[in-house]
């Protein structure tokens, strides 16, 4: 696949200084604005008021199910492959009486590492994983609770987010191994 | 020789070369399905049609053999439009199961059809479906429907194992392989069928999901599962070794390697594996427990060495000098048998009765010295030995309950009878793990490559002899695997102008006639 080719700059935009100070005209703009009329903030009041990000924004992972309710993933591996950041840890086995015959039996992503490129999602064949939960708050206290496994992937729904740490701990038997739940993650600060 | 033109390339190949195999000397890749080099021509697939300079219709390389003035060309647009029908013809019943087939990665339909095929789909028909997942075999899958009907496998039954198990049947579009009614792959060749499918319809039952084949490095090397030394790809990936491939050698094994040669692999990472030095019952790093060998080896009256038929030249060469160096009165010996426990199966094909990769190499070794005693001369020595040292193979086990010496020392790769009664045990390298060669039962010198680390503690066999040497007084002089290789190919006649480095540049072995030399006729 060709890549476009990057645009030329203009003359005026290559001489730097001239795009600087637009710049700080935009920001001097909303500044003043923000002076004048207090109820057109640009910025908003984290974590108290929450955006709701754009359709296609790309968040947090989820794996889809078929309709019979098992994982349409088939571990054909191409996400791992195509990751750049190596973060995704697929163990694949046989499904005796399925016709896909084979389906993972752990699928993790380490959220630590990944740069959500959404590579995987481009390359996987069968439309099993997809970055469309809008979720942008991946976070926890421990690194544990920052790997993504298969039962929470599978409950990552658009816009609802148990966090994983809260998940691995309500679900102890599905958290990854070594998972241990902090004082501090269960609401104290 | 013939000289034969492919696309103007000019080559001279013997004559009768097959086609496909003179355009590849020229660097021309023919796709083909149905020929295998090591198989009979069918000529079903017509893959590899290729035109005739001055002749009238396009004709199949792989049936065409090599002949004065020939000249083809696989570059015009009839060829190309040729290739791209066939694999249009293929795919037409061909089901969409890449994301979940093993052969992904390796599989010639996908490979020529980003090379050869890249057509819009004109396919509107249902597609005919076939049955999936059948057991066919102890080690193998068989899918129907991603069969191309090239009859590699029909021929492999017929020609090479003789047993005549896979068929096609029924015409047109519902050709189908298959076995006969209420039947099973018998033969111990049926990873092989896996190999020479070029698609999924046929795939390893011990592989099967276990890794993608494009993670996968290769090292060439040879199978250590019997004398045969058929040639292989240790196929492993971030130091776990997955499977085992055949690799080309017409004078050993062809394209072939048996089941037992492949299930090797398991024991690699095995949990019988020696992972420690250990000194009566303590574990201790291996210096320590050289240096207690060294002090027992030169402490006791009567001590005997025995020579392993599993370990490589290197090793038992390095022994060999050790112990003449600085035990003067120490008794060597060879083994014969086979281990306990090893696999009990062997036929006229590849498999041989003796399941050690070396033995060849220990006779030619001892041959060498003269002095080294028989099998025999050791079962009646060995109850008055005081120490007992043992490279690899496992003596205690092979004595069967005989009475053995009052210590044993064992430089092994496995847990067996032998380091069990051992008071003194270092860890060795598995052969995947290490560099070395082997000398097998037709005596061909053949190099083993290291493909992975070693497990735990483990060493190359020679790297500890000559530490131990160290100890002893006067070491073996072997510092590197090729030095020990070179000082032996200097000294052993046989063995002559053999050099570890062209040995292994080659990728292919170099033949030495070792005079055939009986162990029992040199020592007795
Ligand atoms: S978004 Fe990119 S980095 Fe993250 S898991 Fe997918 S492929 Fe890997
Ligand atoms: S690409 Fe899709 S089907 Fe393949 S392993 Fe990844 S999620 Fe599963
Ligand atoms: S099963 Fe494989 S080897 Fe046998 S005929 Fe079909 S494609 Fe060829
Ligand atoms: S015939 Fe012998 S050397 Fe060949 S694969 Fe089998 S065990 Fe290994
Ligand atoms: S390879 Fe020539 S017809 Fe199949």
């Amino acid at each position: 696949m060709a890549m476009p080719a990057a645009r030329k700059m203009t003359s005026l935009e290559s001489i730097y200084l001239v795009e600087l100070f637009k710049g700080l005209a935009l920001t001097m703009g909303h500044v003043v604005k923000n002076l004048f009329d207090q109820n057109r903030f640009v910025t908003i009041e984290y974590p108290d008021v929450r955006k709701t990000m754009a359709e296609r924004y790309r968040g947090a992972h989820r794996l889809l199910l078929r309709p019979d309710g098992k994982v349409k993933c088939v571990a054909c591996m191409c996400c791992p492959t195509i990751c750049p950041a190596k973060c995704i840890t697929i163990i694949a086995g046989e499904a005796p009486d399925d016709p896909a015959e084979k389906f993972p039996v752990e699928f993790d992503i380490d959220m630590l590492r990944c740069i959500f490129c959404g590579f995987c999602v481009e390359a996987c064949p069968k439309d099993a994983i997809r970055m469309d939960t809008r979720i942008y708050e991946v976070n926890a206290y421990t690194r544990q609770a920052l790997i993504h496994n298969k039962t929470y992937m599978v409950n990552l729904m658009d816009g609802i987010k148990p966090p994983a740490e809260e998940f691995y701990r309500l679900n102890p038997e599905s958290a990854p191994a070594g998972f241990v739940s902090s004082p501090s993650a269960s609401g104290a600060p | 020789m013939p000289k034969v033109k492919i696309n103007d390339i000019e080559v001279e190949v013997p004559a009768g070369t097959n086609m496909i195999e003179a355009a590849a000397v020229a660097g021309v890749d023919i796709p083909h399905y149905c020929y295998h080099p090591n198989l009979s021509v069918a000529g079903n697939c017509r893959m590899c049609l290729v035109d005739i300079v001055g002749g009238r219709a396009p004709e199949i390389a792989c049936n065409m053999q090599a002949r004065d003035g020939l000249a083809i060309r696989t570059d015009t647009p009839a060829v190309k439009k040729m290739r791209q029908s066939v694999m249009e013809f293929m795919l037409v019943n061909h089901p969409l199961d890449c994301p979940i087939c093993d052969q992904s990665g390796e599989c010639r339909l996908q490979d020529y059809y980003m090379e050869h095929g890249d057509y819009d789909s004109r396919g509107v028909e249902e597609k005919v479906s076939k049955k999936k997942r059948q057991d066919i075999g102890d080690k193998i899958v068989l899918d129907a429907e991603r069969c191309v009907e090239c009859s590699r496998c029909v021929r492999f039954g017929d020609e090479v194992t003789g047993t005549g198990d896979l068929r096609l049947m029924n015409r047109g579009d519902h050709t189908e392989i298959g076995m006969f009614p209420g039947e099973r792959l018998q033969h111990h060749y049926q990873g092989n069928l896996a190999d020479i499918c070029p698609v999924g319809a046929l795939t390893n039952r011990d592989f099967r999901f276990q890794r993608r084949v494009w993670y996968l490095k290769q090292t060439a090397s040879i199978c250590s599962g019997c004398a045969t030394g058929c040639n292989i790809q240790v196929c492993h990936q971030e130091g776990e070794v997955f499977r085992y491939l055949p690799r080309r050698n017409d004078a050993v094994n062809k394209s072939w390697m048996c089941d037992e040669g492949r299930e090797q692999v398991a024991g690699i990472s095995g949990l019988k594996r020696i992972l420690r030095s250990r000194v009566d019952g303590k574990t201790v790093d291996t210096e320590a427990a050289l240096i207690a060998l060294a002090a027992r080896l030169k402490s006791a009256t009567h001590v005997g060495v025995v020579l392993g038929s599993q370990a490589t030249n290197e090793a038992n060469w390095a022994l060999l000098q050790t112990v003449r160096k600085n035990l003067k009165s120490a008794r060597i010996f060879v083994t014969a048998g086979n281990d306990p426990g090893s696999f009990e199966y062997a036929d006229k094909l590849l498999v041989d009765t003796d399941k050690n990769p070396n033995s060849a190499g220990v006779d030619l070794l001892a041959a060498f010295d003269g002095q080294v005693e028989s099998w025999e001369a050791f079962g009646s020595a060995v109850a008055d030995l005081d120490l007992l040292l043992v490279l690899e193979d496992d003596v205690v086990g092979r004595l069967a309950g005989r009475r053995t010496a009052a210590a044993i020392a064992y430089l092994g790769v496995s847990r067996n009878a032998t380091s069990e009664a051992g008071s003194i045990v270092v860890p060795v390298c598995h052969p995947v793990e290490m560099d070395g060669s082997y000398v097998n039962r037709q005596g061909r010198v053949q190099r083993i490559r290291r493909a992975v680390n070693a497990a735990g503690d483990a060493l190359p066999a020679w790297l500890i002899v000559d530490r131990l040497g160290a100890k002893l007084g006067v070491a073996p002089g072997t510092g590197m695997v090729a030095a020990a290789f070179n000082s032996m190919a200097r000294a052993v006649p046989q063995m002559r102008g053999l050099e570890f480095k062209t040995l292994s540049e080659a990728g292919q072995q170099l033949i030495v006639e070792t005079a055939p030399v009986a162990p029992t006729e040199a020592t007795v």
